[in-house]
């Protein structure tokens, strides 16, 4: 085992860092997301230029064929800049479900254009009450004369408003958690029967809901074969998640280094209040929380490639730790702020809003837990 | 002991209940019911109307325009109000302000400021806390010195709750710079008045209730001041005891408990009802039993009010572990509403009501904003690591 990073990956990390330390202060972030829609598209060419949404696909289709590390290093410098792009979107959960459908014509020319930043495609495929259960799918598609008719409803399809396609599961047989039945369909904005409706989150980036009624869809836009979406979709959720802790571990890991420096910075009773033990060792339990998720991080990133059964048992591990730490960390590092921690103005806020929604994303930790469970009982 | 309700209590509680069914507008429940901040109007619109019913201060002594109700009075009266979606009452000036004025001020003071507070008239913001001055309160800067027949303000306050809406401020300032605690005094500015600067601070769950104060050369008559000069310590502290049973908000959050329910029956996860899922539902009974235990011990609090040979630290007991329910309940409702969590509900228009919401089930809007809000909780009012503090040192004495 190494558990160092290679020396391309220290130059990769080198690269996101200075991209989010000189073009992503807490300022720039500010404007992009009130006046700028939470979305710059020069942010998104550099992300081209510089490789990063290339390199987590597969060499045939374009990409440069890193490994899921490479991700992890990108998403947690990423993650500690708080960047609203939804690079995980389209580069991890898109992606990889494109890549796992085994696709070909114009899906995989898709595919092939995430990297260059040509096209954005993100997966629409939660639904209301899935609430983390992959299987479960309610959206369905009856077969016509030319093709496909959707009819169903998206929720939180992060991405959807700056996206070129919209990768929609729905199902073509069985019941609505079977995992059998579901199939993927490639759409795009305008689509007759499709609507977008966008919303803003709580961590100031964008999202849909997608409402589809009897939206028309060729046949030649079925990705992957019928009724056997469900495998690719778990394997790109499998990355989705992994990476959103990867994520999650730049967003903790900044959280606690500013809430750190405001204790020594920070004077009442004539002190720095970092000298009151009570919050020392608030500190070192948030540090502990935060290294057993990197270690929990290393532990899902070595099983993406295993079997189905292992693959998600590590990663529902690894996303229960984070979930926990998440709370820990973001919760606190607003407490031992004091009142400027609540504050719209002040950065620290915004790490526990986006802390928050990761850890209700893919599946929360009592989702997970279940999962380990059921997992265990096999 | 006897731990059966008082009958005539029960009854009260009826008679309450009708009156706020009855009397409480639907515009104010609709707001109100939603946990965003409330709007002044409607704060003194229902207390208006409950100044006609005689119980605009329910704390407060018959003697002083009050209701002369007993602590579980009170309580029941609370636990009503906050259920069927009314707006609180001013807590600044009925249980601070209002109290240290009828207790330490003048009867001119009394008739100028809590007569018309009853009415609603008078809505109070707290100066307290100063930037460099919060849990150490007592270090704050901001000066008031005497010049003839006037006191002359300058200074920076922090924090101040609906500072926005207020008329008058109470302000804890700085009299005698050569002392700590004992160099501060209490005096009464009006918020218009000249050299007053008060700007809004905007929270993580995008609502204004806070505000920041600034005081330049502001000039006040010396009758402003409230009780003796350098006392304003003694006088910013004699309530707390008094208040202690109320610090677990049980009333707000049985509200947020019983809306928990609601979610949980309501969402599907897997198709399923989430109150199904049996880790959830574990959940859901331990909160249960968390709230249990803090009205019990609530309940004990309001029937030994006054009573100073019982010297348990049982407001710091119940404010640490009743605002760690609020937030846990709040963190729950969020990940109960699933995908719906993440979307911002913005608050409504006061004046059209028009509002711009994603699409949500109709308990959506609010739960966001008020599960942010909630991280101040455990910080305001005396943070938990000092009540920890006061716990290990007052009581436990180490
Ligand atoms: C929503 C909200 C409403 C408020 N409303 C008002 C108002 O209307 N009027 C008003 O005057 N003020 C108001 N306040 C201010 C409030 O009283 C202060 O925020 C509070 O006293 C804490 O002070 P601080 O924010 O400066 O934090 P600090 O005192 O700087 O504390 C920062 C951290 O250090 C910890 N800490 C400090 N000292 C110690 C110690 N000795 N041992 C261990 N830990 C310690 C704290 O617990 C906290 O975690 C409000 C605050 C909030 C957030």
């Amino acid at each position: 085992m190494d558990f160092e990073l290679n020396h391309e990956q220290v130059l990769l990390q080198d690269s996101v860092r200075r991209f989010v330390e000189k073009q992503y202060d807490f300022d720039t972030r500010r404007k992009l997301v009130r006046e700028g829609g939470g979305f710059d598209p020069k942010h998104w060419a550099v992300f081209a230029e510089l490789g990063w949404l290339a390199i987590g696909l597969p060499e045939k289709h374009g990409g440069l064929g890193g490994s899921a590390v490479e991700l992890a290093i990108i998403l947690e410098e990423l993650g500690k800049g708080l960047v609203v792009e939804p690079f995980l979107p389209v580069a991890v959960l898109a992606a990889q479900a494109l890549a796992a459908a085994g696709v070909t014509g114009e899906a995989a020319q898709v595919l092939a254009d995430i990297g260059t930043g040509a096209a954005r495609p993100v997966l629409a495929h939660g639904e209301i009450d899935a609430l983390g259960e992959i299987a479960f799918v309610e959206t369905a598609a009856v077969r016509g004369a030319s093709g496909w008719s959707l009819t169903g409803r998206k929720s939180l399809v992060v991405g959807a408003p700056f996206a070129t396609h919209y990768l929609v599961s729905a199902r073509t047989s069985g019941a609505p958690d079977d995992p059998q039945g579901i199939s993927l369909f490639l759409l795009q904005p305008g689509d007759a029967g499709l609507e977008r409706i966008d919303v803003r989150l709580s961590d100031s980036s964008r999202a849909s809901e997608i409402v589809l009624s009897a939206a028309e869809v060729p046949a030649a836009r079925l990705i992957g074969t019928e009724g056997n979406a469900f495998a690719a979709l778990a394997a790109a959720h499998a990355h989705a998640t992994t990476l959103i802790c990867a994520e999650a571990i730049g967003a903790m890991d900044k959280a606690l280094w500013i809430t750190r420096d405001y204790l020594k910075t920070r004077q009442q009773f004539g002190q720095p209040i970092g000298n009151f033990q009570a919050l020392q060792h608030r500190m070192a339990d948030m540090l502990i929380e935060l290294e057993l998720s990197r270690a929990q991080l290393f532990g899902a990133l070595a099983a993406l490639g295993s079997a189905p059964a292992v693959r998600d048992r590590a990663v529902s591990s690894a996303k229960v730790q984070i979930g926990k730490a998440a709370r820990l960390v973001g919760g606190q590092a607003i407490q031992l702020h004091g009142g400027i921690g609540i504050t719209e103005e002040y950065v620290i806020g915004h790490y526990f809003k986006r802390l928050t929604m990761i850890n209700n994303a893919f599946g929360n930790v009592g989702y997970h837990l279940d999962r380990m469970s059921r997992l265990a009982a096999v | 002991m006897d731990f059966d309700f008082d009958p005539a209590d029960e009854s009260f509680r009826e008679e309450v209940r009708s009156f706020i069914h009855d009397a409480l507008p639907a515009d104010i429940r609709e707001r109100n019911v939603r946990n965003y901040h409330a709007n002044r109007a409607d704060t003194r619109r229902w207390t208006t109307i409950l100044h006609e019913r005689g119980w605009s201060a329910p704390s407060w002594p018959v003697a002083k325009g009050g209701t002369g109700w007993t602590p579980m009075q009170q309580f029941i009266f609370d636990e009503e109000n906050f259920a069927a979606g009314a707006p609180l009452l001013e807590t600044g000036g009925l249980k601070m302000i209002g109290p240290v004025i009828y207790t330490f001020g003048t009867p001119a003071q009394h008739e100028r400021f809590n007569v018309p507070f009853l009415r609603g008239e008078i809505s109070w913001g707290q100066g307290f806390s100063e930037p460099g001055a919060g849990s150490d309160l007592a270090s704050l800067t901001t000066r008031a010195e005497r010049q003839g027949d006037e006191w002359v303000i300058t200074g920076h306050k922090m924090w101040t709750t609906n500072g926005h809406y207020a008329n008058w401020l109470y302000l804890l300032v700085r009299t005698d710079p050569t002392q700590k605690q004992r160099g501060l005094s209490l005096i009464l500015v009006p918020a218009d008045a000249p050299g007053v600067t008060i700007s809004p601070i905007i929270d993580i769950g995008e609502g204004h209730s806070l505000n920041e104060m600034f005081f330049d050369e502001v000039r006040v008559p010396a009758e402003n001041l409230v009780g003796e000069e350098n006392k304003g310590w003694t006088y910013a502290k004699f309530l707390l005891d008094r208040e202690r049973a109320f610090s677990a908000e049980i009333p707000r959050n049985k509200r947020n408990f019983a809306l928990l329910k609601q979610i949980a029956r309501e969402a599907r996860r897997g198709g399923r009802p989430l109150i199904e899922d049996g880790a959830f539902a574990a959940r859901l009974a331990q909160l249960e039993s968390d709230l249990d235990g803090l009205t019990w011990m609530t309940l004990r609090a309001l029937a030994r009010q006054g009573d100073s040979s019982w010297d348990l630290p049982v407001g710091s007991i119940l404010k640490v572990r009743g605002t760690e329910l609020q937030q846990t309940i709040g963190e729950m409702h969020v990940e109960a509403l699933g995908d719906r969590g993440a979307y911002v509900y913005p608050e409504p228009d006061f004046a059209t009501g028009e509002h711009h919401w994603p699409p949500g089930p109709d308990y959506a809007p609010g739960v966001l904003a008020d599960f942010l809000y909630r991280r101040a909780v455990s910080i305001y009012g005396g943070s938990n690591e000092i009540q920890r503090t006061i716990i290990a040192r007052q009581y436990l004495g180490l």
